[in-house]
């Protein structure tokens, strides 16, 4: 019992020092097994590598420049992508959200095109502009853009009426309104819709990658299962999966917890 | 004189559950004066808060006017400030940025703006909390921070709507105190919509008793001011007027 104990206690200090750990550790058993496994030689070593595996081929492509490189197209391209998505699906929300003409004219057309998935658009764009960065681009752009606007629209819907009157009997002009009360009490569901929108749109990108194919993470794995080699496959879907992670705690938790959690409109 | 004048001002609006037209308010006529403090008090669907909201220029009346100074009102503005029931504060603003809103969409300068919240937080005896969110705060400072958000927007009418009706008993009395003495200090026009018949006779230089949509009667209300609770509970002159306005108010 003791160990056990003390085991815990350690933890606790741990968790309590860096907050990461308590992120780490979960991972300890999930990869535990799957070593266990991958020793076990239940399945040929090539078709099951273990993690010492992976970490020796992400140690390999780091060294020869290839991942690196590959992950930094995917990243740039999925911010760029969310970046225009954002640009064109907070502005578009406002104006759905708040004019009553615009919903009647635009929701039939968004729940449309919403459910054309990205992927679907693949085959087109590729005619249209081959096997480029603009179909790429677009394809993300578009995954990104539909959560932001649906889920703008509606946050702006949900503001309360008394906020918007109490704005205006203080003074505040329309365009004023938008800035100071509507989209500040948009942001936990804009925040919602950005967290979807990047989800999507990074799988988006993975496909696209597949498809289009020139670098890139999904490259990287379609390629590798053109070698037969599982171990680079395993290791990039580890880094999508490591990825989200960073960009989930390191860039929207933060904005998170500074803005609708702090003001009380979400409760942790 | 910055008089406010209600001239037969109605308001009727389709019930799509009734199927028929209902009339909320009808040929209410009322003057304010400056630096008056009327309170209107009647039973729930007397179509008080319609009123209030028709002087706020928040939905349009159906017949008569509104003049404030003279000039017809024709929707929100910022020389008829108010208070809401729900508060209505801008959780995403801290109390002071809160307070500083009025001012800064008039343009006035940052250290400005600043200036005049910190005056006001500290007249409503809130200077400590300037720096918290709205949801960090019990809901009789919410309240403070509310009466004080309109009021350093130097309006020439503040208009609240049953500001006090969502906190607890003590604090409403406490509330009710501070309010008469920030009027006694600052002199603003106040119209105050209440169901409350102690509260609208304690606070009041005049009330207005509705019914129905109409006014039923006005009744002055000479009290000595300072007024506190512990004074007036107990007095003579207190007692018959709220007695008064409470069998106007049942009668409706």
């Amino acid at each position: 019992m003791t160990p056990l104990l003390k085991a815990w206690s350690l933890y606790a200090r741990w968790t309590a020092r860096y907050p990461a750990v308590r992120s780490i550790v979960p991972f300890i058993p999930l990869v535990a097994l799957w070593a266990i496994v991958a020793e076990s030689e239940l399945f040929p070593r090539a078709f099951f590598p273990g993690p010492l595996d992976v970490v020796r081929s992400f140690g390999t492509l780091v060294y020869k420049g290839i991942l690196p490189d590959y992950l930094e197209d995917s990243i740039v391209r999925l911010a760029v992508g969310t970046a225009a998505g954002i640009a064109l699906g907070i502005p578009l929300g406002v104006l759905v959200g708040l004019s009553p003409r615009a919903h009647a004219l635009l929701w039939p057309i968004l729940l449309f095109f919403q459910a054309i998935g990205d992927i679907a658009w693949l085959p087109i764009l590729l005619i249209w502009f081959g096997f480029s960065l603009t179909t790429m681009t677009i394809v993300i752009v578009y995954t990104v853009l539909f959560p932001v606007v649906l889920n703008t629209a509606l946050g702006v819907r949900s503001v309360p009426l008394e906020l918007h009157r109490a704005a205006q009997s203080l003074g505040a002009s329309r365009a004023r309104i938008v800035w100071e009360v509507v989209l500040p009490g948009a942001l936990p569901n804009i925040m919602t819709g950005l967290r979807n929108g990047l989800g999507y749109g990074w799988r988006a990108l993975i496909a696209a990658e597949i498809i289009v194919g020139t670098s890139g993470i999904g490259f990287l794995m379609f390629d590798a299962r053109r070698a037969g080699s599982v171990v680079e496959i395993l290791l990039g879907m580890i880094v999508l999966g490591l990825l989200w992670y960073i960009v989930d705690g390191w860039v929207l938790a933060p904005i998170e917890r500074a803005t609708g959690e702090r003001w009380g409109l979400v409760t942790r | 004189m910055k008089r406010l004048v209600l001239r037969d001002l109605s308001k009727t609006y389709f019930d799509p559950y009734a199927g028929a037209h209902v009339t909320a308010v009808q040929e209410v006529s009322l003057e304010v004066q400056q630096g008056e403090f009327v309170s209107i008090v009647g039973p729930s669907g007397c179509g008080k808060t319609t009123l209030l909201n028709m002087i706020a220029g928040f939905i349009p009346a159906s017949g008569g006017e509104i003049l404030l100074d003279g000039r017809a009102v024709d929707g929100p503005g910022p020389e008829r400030g108010v208070v809401f029931q729900s508060f209505a504060l801008f959780p995403w603003k801290t109390v002071l940025d809160n307070v500083a809103f009025g001012p800064k969409i008039r343009g006035l300068s940052k250290a400005e703006c600043e200036r005049i919240a910190r005056e006001y937080l500290a007249l409503a005896g809130l200077a400590h909390a300037a720096d918290r969110y709205p949801n960090e705060l019990s809901g009789g400072m919410q309240q403070r921070v509310g009466v004080v958000r309109a009021l350093a927007n130097n309006p020439d009418v503040l208009l609240m709507d049953e500001p006090f009706a969502s906190v607890d008993a003590q604090t409403r009395m406490t509330l009710q105190e501070e309010l008469t003495r920030i009027w006694q200090e600052r002199r603003p026009t106040i119209i105050f919509i209440t169901h409350d018949v102690g509260e609208a006779v304690f606070l009041a230089n005049r009330v207005v008793v509705l019914s129905k949509g109409r006014i039923l009667k006005e009744i002055a209300v000479p009290l000595p001011r300072p007024r506190a609770w512990d004074l007036l509970t107990e007095d003579a002159a207190f007692k018959a007027l709220s007695g008064q306005v409470l069998q106007l108010v049942r009668s409706a």
